[in-house]
């Protein structure tokens, strides 16, 4: 069992070792909830019946002159825990952002792209940023963009609307894209995307009002049918949480409340996770 | 006459649960050298509690059950929104009226060196939005 969206914003451990952490997740991710020890984290997967979390850094270097974690601080928290995978962020404006990629994945050990067009600011289906996209795919490691609105101040969710996304989808069949956050609000134009392309897929990391019970049964059951996920969208759906900003037990229990079937459970808290880590082919 | 404050912390494992803390109280009253005084045990925490009840796990249970009926976590509330003083939305509300019904603090008196209390009571710290690690403070005062 994975949860494909965390950032381990609130880790003491590596607020000690790099004190600049608190200010980030204070002012530019904008969490201000107190940090805790490593311990709490892994409390939090155990607490919601998980194994794993997916870590995930965004390069904001251009835009607001520091990183949401750094690559190395990434699996530098992974060498600490082997219940970790480690995703790179990179600035995609950068010239050298595929080579960059490329040494994340293959000297750091890190297994996926996090990109974040709102707070990075720009529009992905830019076509400068292709190169960097082709190079993910050339690794065999899968994209997962911020989609829709976001809480980071100054970010726009302009650069995140679903639409943006279709031309990478369409022409790049072989890369696997993840849009966060069921892209909300857009969740129908999202899920229209995933119906079409087998290469992109949703994560469940939304929560914008109310708790995560009634807003998750919201977006994923009223603002489209359940059946969607059931019988179209099982394998292009994935469980995340966006903890620090949710705790991983109540995404956790507001997607099992939802009553999709066992299997399909089985499919969005860990098979399509596995299948797009490499880690399992799913039939 | 001496007042020292002691600040302690508590690792907690569970999304709820109550904490023994009993032990680590009666330390501290021990280690302050007040033979007559009082002593306060209180958490830093609005979604958390102090109380006292006997030691037995099936009352622990019923107490964290029975906070969870009046109180319940996935209730009605106007706190679910969201917060911009902290980043993310409310949505605890539970855990905060379950720390307004067990109160955020337990006395007890000290009389020759030692915590005066029910030989069934216990001190616990209450955790109702777990796992956390949480703060509690000790105060003791006398001479």
């Amino acid at each position: 069992m994975i949860d494909f969206h965390t950032h381990p914003l609130l880790v003491e451990e590596m607020i000690a070792r790099y004190p600049d952490l608190a200010r980030i997740a204070r002012d530019v991710f904008y969490i201000r909830n107190r940090a805790q020890p490593l311990e709490t984290f892994l409390l939090e997967l155990d607490v919601a019946g998980l194994e794993r979390a997916v870590l995930l850094p965004i390069d904001t270097t251009r835009t607001r002159g520091c990183q949401i974690y750094s690559n190395e601080q990434i699996a530098e928290l992974c060498r600490m825990c082997d219940r970790f995978i480690g995703f790179a962020s990179v600035d995609p404006y950068r010239p050298d952002a595929p080579e960059v990629l490329a040494r994340a994945v293959g000297d750091l050990g890190l297994r996926g792209l996090k990109l974040a067009p709102g707070i990075q600011e720009f529009y992905p289906d830019d076509r400068r940023f292709f190169p960097l996209y082709e190079k993910a795919a050339e690794l065999g490691v899968p994209i997962l963009f911020h989609a829709g609105m976001t809480w980071e101040p100054g970010a726009q969710a302009k650069y995140g609307h679903p639409s943006r996304f279709e031309d990478i989808a369409h022409d790049l069949p072989q890369l696997n894209v993840v849009l966060a956050h069921l892209a909300w609000p857009w969740v129908l134009e999202a899920a229209a995307l995933a119906a079409k392309y087998p290469n992109l897929c949703l994560d469940t990391s939304a929560l914008y009002f109310d708790n995560p019970r009634d807003f998750v049964r919201f977006a994923m059951a009223e603002q489209v049918p359940l059946t969607l996920w059931e019988r179209s969208l099982r394998k292009q759906l994935l469980f995340g949480s966006n903890y620090p900003r949710v705790e991983v037990k109540n995404m956790a229990w507001a997607v099992r409340a939802l009553g999709l079937s066992d299997d399909c459970q089985r499919l969005v808290f860990a098979d399509n996770a596995r299948r797009l880590l490499g880690e399992e082919q799913v039939a | 006459m001496m007042i020292k404050l002691t600040k302690l912390t508590v690792q907690t494992r569970r999304s709820q649960e109550l904490v023994d803390v009993t032990d680590e109280v009666e330390r501290v009253v021990a280690e302050s050298g007040v033979g007559e005084g009082l002593v306060y045990v209180m958490t830093s925490h609005t979604s958390s509690g102090v109380l006292v009840t006997e030691g037995l796990e099936c009352l622990e249970r019923d107490v964290v059950a029975h906070l969870e009926r009046l109180a319940p976590d996935q209730g009605d509330y106007w706190h679910n929104r969201y917060l911009d003083i902290d980043g993310r939305l409310g949505f605890n509300a539970g855990a905060h009226l379950k720390g307004v019904i067990s109160g955020y603090f337990a006395y007890f008196p000290i009389s020759g060196g030692k915590i005066v209390k029910g030989g069934r009571q216990r001190v616990y710290f209450a955790e109702y939005d777990g796992p956390l690690s949480r703060e509690y403070y000790v105060q003791v005062i006398g001479e």
